[in-house]
């Protein structure tokens, strides 16, 4: 994943594929998913055992409606 | 608590590692941590590679390239805390993630935007943005989350 300042600029960037332009996220939205103990834990001494699971991860994207076939697994 | 297992352990020796210093352990260091064999560290580092989170060695060799939220190659995603740059997150995803291991600090981030190379700066500080710049700006993923296994570095 890349930021971008806006938009715009993904759409002129040489790069930009409009098949895939359901990959945009914003930063709120970026810092809310991250924001779970899969990446909160990392200092954790268990973190593999206990924290590595995606499924925590599938209910934040649902959360923050990341709902569309490209967020899906 | 779980009591920790290989896996956990050789994670925690890198995670902790690369919070204090920047840099990825080598797997001589990580054996020495886990006070194992030269072998057996290096054989615990593949191991840990292989249950498949965010992180890869470079092909064909024992040495950490990336290991979420961090990456042990200099990349565009430059992490500043205390006026010290000598972090760099995985990639944007990640970048929002390292707050989480510098409780309290304020983590500077800043990259180039790719399209025209701005910078694009942002303040995380216990899972809140402080500061952004530009304000509008967006993370954008080329990869559908179905496919990021099939090739991680790239994602």
């Amino acid at each position: 994943m890349h930021f971008f300042r806006s938009e715009e600029h993904l759409r002129n960037w040489a790069g930009f594929d409009a098949e895939k332009e359901g990959g945009i996220i914003s930063l709120s939205d970026l810092v809310k998913l991250t924001s779970i103990d899969h990446f909160r834990k990392r200092l954790e001494p268990d973190y593999i055992s206990r924290y590595l699971g995606v499924g925590e991860v599938m209910k934040r994207l649902q959360q923050i409606g990341k709902t569309d076939p490209y967020w899906l697994p | 608590m779980n009591e920790p297992s290989l896996a956990d352990r050789t994670f925690h020796i890198i995670m902790r590692r690369m919070v204090e210093t920047g840099q990825a352990p080598h797997f001589t260091e990580i054996a020495a941590d886990l006070g194992v064999s030269m072998e057996e560290g290096r054989q615990a580092l593949h191991a840990l590679i292989g249950i498949g989170l965010g992180g890869w060695l470079y092909p064909g060799t024992d040495l950490i390239v990336s290991m979420a939220p961090f990456h042990n190659l200099p990349n565009q995603y430059r992490i500043t805390i205390d006026g010290q740059q000598k972090w760099f997150a995985q990639c944007a995803f990640e970048s929002p993630a390292v707050c989480w291991l510098f409780p309290g600090k304020t983590i500077h981030l800043e990259a180039p935007c790719l399209d025209c190379g701005e910078p694009i700066r942002v303040d995380f500080k216990d899972g809140e943005v402080l500061n952004s710049d530009p304000d509008g700006l967006i993370g954008h993923v080329s990869v559908p989350l179905r496919k990021w296994q099939e090739n991680v570095t790239f994602t």
